[in-house]
């Protein structure tokens, strides 16, 4: 008889139990297997070019993230070109593509996982206008018009705006006018469908392309593999989301998630997104090589033209607790540690912490301390500050008393000691249950413990700098945080929850 | 989920081949080659039987053909838990199927280990501490267990995994698995005690 763990392993230790493959067998399969392998690629191939695929472009994207994210845009493009071509199914996508089409701006926030970095942008997209605007998490700023052919870049780091020739005209050459130039080949095509998938909670129309040989590079390595599929809403019938993934050789250079809303403002400069006043402008535009009476003619900075103005959000950060990144708190899907001073966030004007004193519930009394103390506008990581749940998942809920659109929540879970928090979700919703109209911002529960739906957002390191979650513009009255304890412990802690937005009136 | 995550994930030489074998049929067959012991292993292990075990090897590597195309893993650890987690599956459903281990396990326990040749696999090794112990009522005892239980017992004790990848394996935290160990064994000393 055995008593403990190890008395049982050495009883089966005991055992002498003939696991000596068959050769016979091996071979046998091994033969069966490849065999299925290859018609399965044989059927996936046809059905690649049964559809068509629409060429990429080669020479413009050699890694600068923003033109990526404009690759990834053509990709979203291509996915409806493609899924166009093919003539089958339900009749969705000449509604998805009118209802895109329709919207006067589509705002689009882009996730990017590359090297266990994320870097975040956000696009703005006039079709009207054939105009782009994006944001870079590092504070650059670029504009395309398309109708003009004319490229505006701003670096913070030069404290220069570089204006030059937009890439020739065409199908991937640019964002606006990609999803335009494909709209416009496809306009002719009513009878396009995809498949039904699942994506933040609800049944979507999923459309999806593979292609190989992308012409594309991340990182200086080239992209022989790139997925993509997007997602439309069946009720608005416009597109809301979209994952594409960037494989090469060695494995997956990079994964994007994009998230699309539509708003019905945006920005119609570069002035509106925040650029200095004072920045130096270099029009290489007007530079021709051999005509000395061509020289650069002095242009002012472009200035605010429109009431949609983005501004830095004003953080008060609290004393930092520690230095670095211990290993102990290091997980899987890990985001690297920035190393320096998250940069400044940009949001419409007007935009501040609506959570700030406002009720808080949870999933089960706290263990220590009140939960006021989330939303009291204390972020210190001393004693009596913060709020401690039970072990296992648990959730607080911030009710922001009225409807707001939300552009970030910040979080600080714990800070005195370097930790990270599992199995984060961010929920907003009108219904105070969360059992209707939920969106998720934010998610890392990568194998779904939670129940809520797998996540793809990387897990974090607690700094004093708490984690800047993209509210994405979100609109809904409350707001749920979710965690299921932590590297050091199963419990949950909290010390101030920050929810950055405007109240919808 | 608690000690998943405080485990970095291992980076291996084999996680190139993993995202090659997506596409590339000679990377498979060489995945193939680096699994197929392990896995006929857990299924004789899983089984007690070689034929059920080679057939269940089978379609666990065909299904693997199926569907590597559509696998999102990148490395050779997802790999690994994927292909486990489609033989423990299986697996279940061969014995929810057919029952027909219940049969080869009243075969071990009622005719010991001295005329079938399937418990001549399982004969336990010329040690006089360990010829004192009962095997067919162990294993008959285990023949009890729910299958998911069975499953983690044989990962654990067979084929030496830690909590942390048996969670990956079964979709479970590493606490629930060692509870579930724990208990397991527990109700394994109750049955064998109730039977003597």
């Amino acid at each position: 008889m055995f008593e403990t763990e190890h008395d049982f392993r050495k009883l089966v230790s005991g055992l002498k139990i003939d696991v000596e493959p068959n050769p016979a067998h091996r071979e046998r399969l091994h033969r069966q297997m490849l065999q299925v392998f290859k018609q399965q690629g044989v059927s996936s191939l046809k059905s690649e070019v049964s559809r068509g695929s629409p060429t990429l472009p080669t020479s413009h994207f050699k890694l600068p993230i923003s033109y990526l994210a404009v690759a990834a845009v053509l990709v979203i493009a291509a996915t409806l070109g493609v899924w166009s071509l093919v003539g089958r199914g339900p009749a969705t996508f000449h509604q998805v593509r009118l209802a895109t089409q329709r919207m006067p701006w589509l705002y689009a926030v882009v996730s990017r996982y590359q090297a266990g970095e994320v870097h975040t942008e956000r696009h703005w997209y006039n079709f009207a206008a054939q105009k782009a605007y994006a944001v870079m998490d590092d504070g650059s700023l670029v504009s395309w018009d398309f109708a003009g052919s004319k490229k505006l870049a701003y670096s913070p780091r030069l404290k220069a705006l570089t204006i030059s020739d937009l890439w020739a005209p065409g199908v991937g050459t640019g964002s606006t006018e990609n999803l335009q130039g494909v709209f416009a080949v496809f306009a002719a095509q009513d009878d396009v469908g995809g498949s039904t998938a699942q994506y933040d909670g609800k049944a979507m129309e999923s459309f999806a392309i593979e292609k190989a040989e992308s012409g594309l590079s991340v990182g200086g390595k080239a992209v022989s593999l790139l997925r993509a599929t997007a997602f439309a809403d069946p009720q608005t019938k416009r597109f809301v989301a979209a994952s594409i993934e960037y494989q090469g050789s060695g494995g997956i250079l990079a994964r994007e998630e994009w998230v699309l809303s539509y708003p019905q403002s945006g920005p119609a400069s570069l002035g509106d997104l925040g650029l200095p006043a004072s920045t130096a402008v270099d029009d290489r535009t007007r530079q021709r090589i051999g005509t000395p009476s061509d020289e650069p003619t002095p242009i002012s900075t472009p200035a605010p033209t429109s009431g949609f103005r983005l501004a830095p959000l004003e953080i008060r950060l609290p004393k930092p607790m520690f230095v670095g990144t211990p290993q102990d708190a290091r997980t899987p899907n890990l985001e690297q540690p920035r190393g320096s001073p998250r940069p400044p966030f940009l949001a419409p004007v007007g935009t501040k912490n609506v959570a700030l004193g406002k009720p808080v519930s949870s999933s089960e009394e706290p263990v220590i301390g009140s939960l006021s103390a989330i939303t009291d506008g204390d972020k210190e990581a001393t004693d009596g500050s913060f709020v401690e749940l039970s072990p296992g998942p648990q959730y607080v809920t911030i009710d922001l008393q009225e409807r707001c659109e939300i552009y970030a929540v910040l979080v600080w879970h714990y800070h005195q000691w370097p930790r990270t928090y599992l199995d984060v979700v961010v929920q907003v919703s009108d219904d105070r249950t969360f059992k209707t109209g939920v969106k998720t911002i934010f998610n890392n529960d990568t194998n779904d413990t939670l129940g809520l739906g797998a996540g793809r957002d990387l897990s974090y390191v607690e700094t004093y700098e708490g984690k800047l979650l993209e509210g994405k513009g979100t609109q809904g009255r409350y707001v749920r945080l979710f965690s299921n304890g932590n590297t050091h412990d199963d419990l949950n802690h909290y010390i101030e929850v920050e929810v950055y937005g405007r109240p919808l009136h | 989920m608690v000690a998943i995550m405080a485990k970095p994930v291992e980076q291996t030489a084999y996680d190139d081949l993993v995202v090659l074998a997506k596409t590339q049929a000679d990377a498979l067959g060489r995945l193939y080659e680096l699994y197929y012991d392990r896995i006929f292993r857990f299924c004789v292990h899983r089984l007690f039987n070689r034929t059920t075990a080679e057939d269940v090897t089978s379609s666990v590597f065909l299904t693997v053909a199926r569907t590597m195309r559509d696998f999102k893993g990148r490395t050779e650890q997802d790999f690994r838990s994927w292909i486990y987690t489609i033989a423990a599956n299986q697996a279940n459903a061969h014995i929810r199927k057919t029952m027909r281990r219940k049969r080869l396990m009243g075969n071990v326990t009622g005719r010991r280990w001295a005329e079938d040749e399937n418990v001549d696999d399982l004969a336990p090794r010329d040690d006089p501490e360990w010829s004192r112990l009962d095997w067919p009522a162990v294993y008959a005892a285990i023949q009890e267990l729910k299958p998911e239980h069975q499953t983690v017992l044989t990962l654990r004790f067979f084929e030496n995994m830690d909590y942390d990848e048996i969670g990956r394996v079964v979709h479970a935290r590493p606490a629930t698995i060692r509870v579930m160990l724990h208990r397991t064994l527990r109700h394994l000393q109750e049955v064998l005690r109730s039977d003597s």
